[in-house]
């Protein structure tokens, strides 16, 4: 009894933990080759200024959803620019055939998916999403 | 074993599926929509007058990509600019082959890399300006036929660029080539820093024909009216010869021109200022040196970005007999502008501008000029 009482205890801060400041974690598969990765590592790829993983495989960024909250949180924690500002700078290399923005997924679990059938795949959910189909390599 | 086969089998597959996700027909495109009205006629200032104006700052672009492999993307811009009645022109149309991950080549109609904003000249929603001002970005043509080489590395803290192009533009008029246009454009950017560096030359031939082909007979007679002026003729035949050479000087054929630009820009996404200069050169009289200066300043404040610009051009004529000829030709050229705009940005995709911009021309065509404020209001967006 004081057992179960314990893991309610705990699952209900562990919830209003996650309500009071959603931590966003950046996610690859599994299999991937990288342990850690820090921000400016994450941002270059993101910004397509890198396309490699620190260990030389190739790297796909994925995106999720314009206006999603946790779009919001990775522009302005890791990439430190405002959706506008993304897309001014995603506009300045689509027209000069420098870069394409990643591509876009529609919620968690589709990046989930996505990121855990291919290791050369990085994304970012809200951490509460996180499970062992995806390994994380930086949280914020 | 069979673990790892089939484990590497699945590695394989995954690598090779966003290559097949790559090969779609990528559209993407731009407008600018803008009306513009200037306080005095007398002034000329980017083709405005008096009376609103809803063309000079309408530019729709259109871009159609395809992945054709995993090396190779084609690429076409079409561009309808106002200021040309809305015909429409190719400004970008190439095949870009990915010799790795840090070096492209392309192949077919490419933008001169020539100023800082030059690769998007017109996607006005990727600065604050309505425009780039035209004391600095004036060349009457953007884009060459050619090929050039893009090459990406990083040092230390840097990422660096580098970008060598080669070819000719013969779209300028009835019977003109520039030909052996080559250039080079070095990109540096760290943190909120970038720093650029271009150098440009080009040859202009022409076949002896339309306006820009012979030697124009107005410029001939001020050339001959000059030197004789100028020049206590003692001699006449020598004077003649005189006047022959410098009217050869003063023709377009066989001359050739140089331009290198510098610039730095800052952003840190709350303050952002570049600075640009640009020198032309040439051998030429009939070419005179053009100095150009850039400074803008910018602030943002949410969703509201203020900015100031200062912008001066200059021309400085040669000394001697080619400057004497130089200012009777109306050569002598200074202005400058100061501008203040607003730029709200509505949405992630929609950019609502106001400008005000004060023009000076202290000396235009060789004369004293006046000057007039410029007030714009524009929308630029990108889908």
């Amino acid at each position: 009894m004081i057992k179960i009482k314990k893991t309610l205890m705990v699952l209900f801060f562990s919830t209003l933990t996650s309500l009071v400041s959603a931590e966003t974690a950046v996610v690859v598969a599994a299999s991937n080759g990288n342990a850690t990765m820090d921000k400016s590592t994450i941002s270059k790829i993101f910004l397509g200024k890198s396309k490699s993983f620190p260990d030389g495989s190739q790297a796909i960024p994925i995106d999720q959803k314009d206006g999603s909250p946790v779009r919001g949180a990775f522009n302005s924690s890791v990439l430190g620019k405002s959706a506008s500002q993304l897309k001014s700078y995603w506009s300045r290399l689509i027209f000069t055939g420098k870069g394409t923005p990643p591509k876009q997924s529609d919620s968690d679990a589709d990046v989930k998916s996505l990121v855990s059938n291919n290791p050369n795949m990085i994304g970012y959910i809200d951490a509460a999403s996180v499970d062992a189909s995806v390994k994380v390599i930086h949280k914020f | 074993m069979n673990k790892i086969l089939i484990l590497s089998a699945l590695t394989t597959i995954a690598i090779i599926s966003p290559t097949t996700q790559a090969s779609e027909l990528n559209i993407n495109g731009f407008l600018s929509v803008g009306v513009s009205m200037l306080d005095n006629s007398d002034v000329t200032l980017d083709g405005f007058d008096t009376t609103g104006n809803f063309k000079n700052d309408t530019i729709l672009g259109l871009q159609l990509s395809k992945q054709v492999n995993d090396k190779t993307t084609v690429t076409g811009q079409l561009v309808s600019r106002g200021t040309d009645d809305y015909g429409t022109e190719s400004a970008w149309a190439y095949a870009s082959y990915a010799v790795s991950d840090d070096l492209d080549v392309r192949l077919g109609r490419i933008r001169v890399p020539f100023f800082y904003y030059s690769d998007f000249l017109e996607v006005g929603y990727a600065y604050d300006w309505v425009r780039p001002p035209s004391e600095v970005y004036s060349s009457p043509f953007s884009s060459i036929d050619g090929t050039d080489l893009n090459y990406r590395f990083a040092l230390g803290d840097w990422d660096n660029s580098v970008q060598v192009y080669y070819g000719r533009y013969s779209r300028i008029g009835s019977g003109v080539d520039l030909k052996n246009f080559a250039g080079l454009a070095l990109t540096s950017a760290t943190g909120d820093l970038t720093f650029r560096a271009s150098y440009h030359r080009l040859e202009i031939e022409t076949d002896g024909t339309g306006s820009f082909g012979t030697v124009n007979v107005g410029a001939a007679a001020v050339i001959d009216t000059t030197l004789r002026a100028a020049l206590n003729p003692t001699n006449n035949a020598a004077l003649d010869a005189n006047i022959d050479q410098a009217v050869i000087d003063f023709t377009l054929t066989g001359q050739e021109l140089g331009f290198y630009g510098l610039a730095a820009g800052y952003d840190n996404g709350d303050v952002s200022a570049i600075a640009e200069y640009t020198q032309s050169f040439s051998e030429s009289p009939f070419f005179p040196a053009v100095t150009t200066t850039l400074v803008k300043v910018g602030k943002r404040f949410n969703d509201f970005v203020g900015h100031l610009s200062y912008a001066a051009t200059e021309n400085e004529l040669d000394s001697g007999l080619d400057g004497t000829i130089q200012k009777s030709l109306g050569f002598e050229d200074k202005q400058s502008s100061i501008i203040a705009g607003l730029r709200y940005d509505y949405d992630t995709s929609t950019a609502l501008k106001l400008e005000v911009q004060s023009h000076d021309e202290e000396i235009v065509n060789g004369a004293k000029g006046e000057s007039a404020m410029l007030y714009t209001v524009a929308i630029d967006l990108v889908f």
